[in-house]
């Protein structure tokens, strides 16, 4: 049986990872699409680096092109120009090793949780047995003990968007993805499974992209924050976020003498009146 | 389901959100068994009410139809059609023809979906093939059934095999053009979801695709009982010994209007036990939906 406990180690025996390489590298990626014959240039020119074990949040006005970005860099999508790099290399096809997850939890609904967690182990061959206790230990450690065989349409939202992380984290992804995750939730169990996220993260040493919409959530969580321009989209601003605290608790980031000031700055960054 | 409620675990994180649950549980389980109880309660008035209804018809028309010979040959009544019933199920008749149109439209029901189903789901592949045939599919469709009928006595004989045909024709597109619909109708983002895990594009179909489309398809399995059977009693119009469409035919060519009646009562009675077939296999291989 392959334990949960050290799988950075587990993951990364394939991968190249040489010290240093940081997991993802975007230098001067642009795309553009085209509407009713116009060419609308939605990312202009953007570069951005996510290191190893870190989090970083992006955040931008609406439509500035986010998901765009990220579908990008999961290779859903092909950029006009730029270059993307995983591990230090060139993006050919999907990457290896990244865990994608959206607002809409997308599971199955004819599948329990359980099975729900097991899909992408499925994929790639992992054997049944495994591939169920694996589930079992995730689901347990997102505190979804004795769900294993719920049926989607029986679970709550958060209960849900717990389901669709332990279908995430179980494929033991080296970088997670993640494009507003917890925007349909309510504020508790927003905190909750943040504060959840954080600590499986960063006990792993994985690395976090994520978008979203939420100021505050991103300076609570995040080791750093790149605020987006409209579009074209580039970079308006980088901070990094210094909070002092123990970074899995959401509670006492946002209790924490720097949080209110970052919020302002990035706030007024994003220029909330023009949109 | 599992129904015990799980314990709830010290430190877990959703730990608050699981003890909720379990607390709740009691009095859920409660207010489940009443509502259960007003809705038993609802469908025995929809069904009450169906049964009424049906009895004041066949009243009516016994009524009209008792003291007035003319409007008893035109009308039939029901007290004949009962009558015919009796007689046809005494002689054997009734249950040989019943058979005889309940094998030809099941088998035209399962040929004609099983291949409809199978391309439509397998177009989803190529957009490309699809685009290419759209046009000749949408030709096919609007052929009505009766026009081809001549043509399949003549290719297969006046036999089984030209009602199955018949009835296999009047089902396969729709179930062709149901089921596409379906595989194409499945959420970009869930295809999306699972390129990012590794899938094939056959794991996708086959995780993704195939189930998706499960309800259109029991959509169209449900719209195409009815097709079956039309296509099975137009086949017994053309040539037949045996059968409901035979018994119909014949009964109204000699003009005993009753019988025509009688057997059509059976032709619906099939109808109804087919159906009921379709929607118990439906539950059973989609449990998902007996929740939400
Ligand atoms: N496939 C496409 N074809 C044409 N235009 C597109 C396509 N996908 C996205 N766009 C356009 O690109 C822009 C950026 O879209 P995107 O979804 O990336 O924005 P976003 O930053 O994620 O927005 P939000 O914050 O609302 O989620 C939008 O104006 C959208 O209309
Ligand atoms: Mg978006």
């Amino acid at each position: 049986m392959s334990t949960v406990a050290s799988p950075a180690l587990a993951a990364k025996a394939g991968a190249p990872a040489a010290a240093g390489v940081p997991p993802l590298k975007v230098e001067h990626v642009a795309k553009s699409f085209d509407a009713d014959g116009r060419v609308v240039p939605v990312i202009g020119d953007l570069s951005l680096t996510l290191n190893e074990g870190e989090i970083v949040a992006i955040v931008g006005p609406s439509g500035c092109g986010k998901t765009t970005l990220l579908n990008t860099l999961c290779g859903l999508i092909a950029p006009d120009s730029g270059r993307v790099s995983w591990f230090g290399e060139a993006m050919s096809g999907q990457p290896a090793g990244v865990g994608y997850m959206l607002q809409k939890d997308l599971l199955l609904p004819w599948r329990t949780a359980l099975r729900n967690v097991m899909l992408g182990l499925e994929i790639r061959g992992v054997p049944a047995s495994e591939a169920e206790e694996r589930s079992h230990v995730m689901l347990d450690k997102l505190g979804l003990h004795g769900f294993a065989d719920h049926y989607p349409t029986t679970l709550s939202g958060g209960m849900r968007q717990r389901v669709a992380l332990a279908r995430t984290l179980v494929n033991e992804p080296d970088v997670l993805l993640l494009d507003e995750p917890f925007a349909a939730l309510d504020f508790q169990t927003k905190l909750l499974i943040e504060s959840d996220t954080a600590k499986l993260v960063r006990e792993s040493r994985r690395s976090v992209l994520l978008i979203t919409h939420d100021i505050e959530e991103a300076v609570s969580i995040a080791d750093r924050v790149i605020v987006l321009s409209k579009r074209p989209t580039r970079v308006k601003a980088v901070y990094d976020i210094a909070l002092g605290t123990e970074r899995t608790d959401m509670i006492a980031a946002r209790e924490s003498a720097g949080f209110v000031d970052y919020v302002r700055r990035i706030w007024s960054d994003l220029d909330v009146t023009r949109n | 389901m599992n129904g015990s409620p799980p314990p709830p675990r010290a430190g877990a994180p959703a730990g608050v959100d699981a003890a909720a649950h379990a607390a709740a549980e009691d009095a859920a389980s409660m207010r489940l068994a009443a509502h259960r109880r007003s809705r038993l309660r609802a469908s025995l008035l929809v069904l009450a009410s169906q049964i009424a209804l049906l009895a004041a018809f066949i009243a009516f028309w016994e009524y009209m139809t008792a003291f007035d010979k003319q409007a008893a040959f035109m009308f039939g009544s029901p007290s004949a059609i009962g009558g015919f019933l009796l007689t046809m199920a005494r002689d054997g008749s009734l249950w040989r023809d019943t058979y005889v149109t309940g094998v030809e439209t099941l088998l035209g029901f399962l040929v004609g979906n099983v291949i409809g189903t199978l391309v439509g789901l397998s177009l989803w592949y190529s957009r490309f093939v699809s685009r290419v045939i759209e046009p000749f599919v949408i030709a096919l469709g609007s052929i009505p059934i009766i026009a081809l009928a001549p043509i399949i006595i003549i290719w297969f004989g006046t036999g089984l095999t030209s009602k199955i045909a018949m009835s296999t024709l009047s089902v396969v597109i729709v179930a062709l053009v149901t089921s596409y619909k379906g595989a194409v109708g499945v959420d970009d983002d869930q295809i999306n979801l699972m390129r990012t895990l590794g899938a094939s594009k056959f794991q996708i179909f086959r995780k993704l695709v195939v189930p998706a489309s499960l309800s259109d398809i029991f959509a169209g399995f449900r719209l195409t009982v009815g097709f079956a059977l039309i296509g099975a009693i137009v086949g017994e119009f053309m040539s037949s010994s045996e059968g409901l469409g035979h018994a119909i035919f014949k009964a109204g060519s000699l003009y005993i209007i009753p019988k025509v009646f009688a057997a059509l009562v059976a032709t619906i009675a099939l109808a109804l036990v087919l159906t009921f077939i379709v929607g118990k296999v439906e539950k059973l291989l989609m449990p998902w939906r007996r929740l939400g």
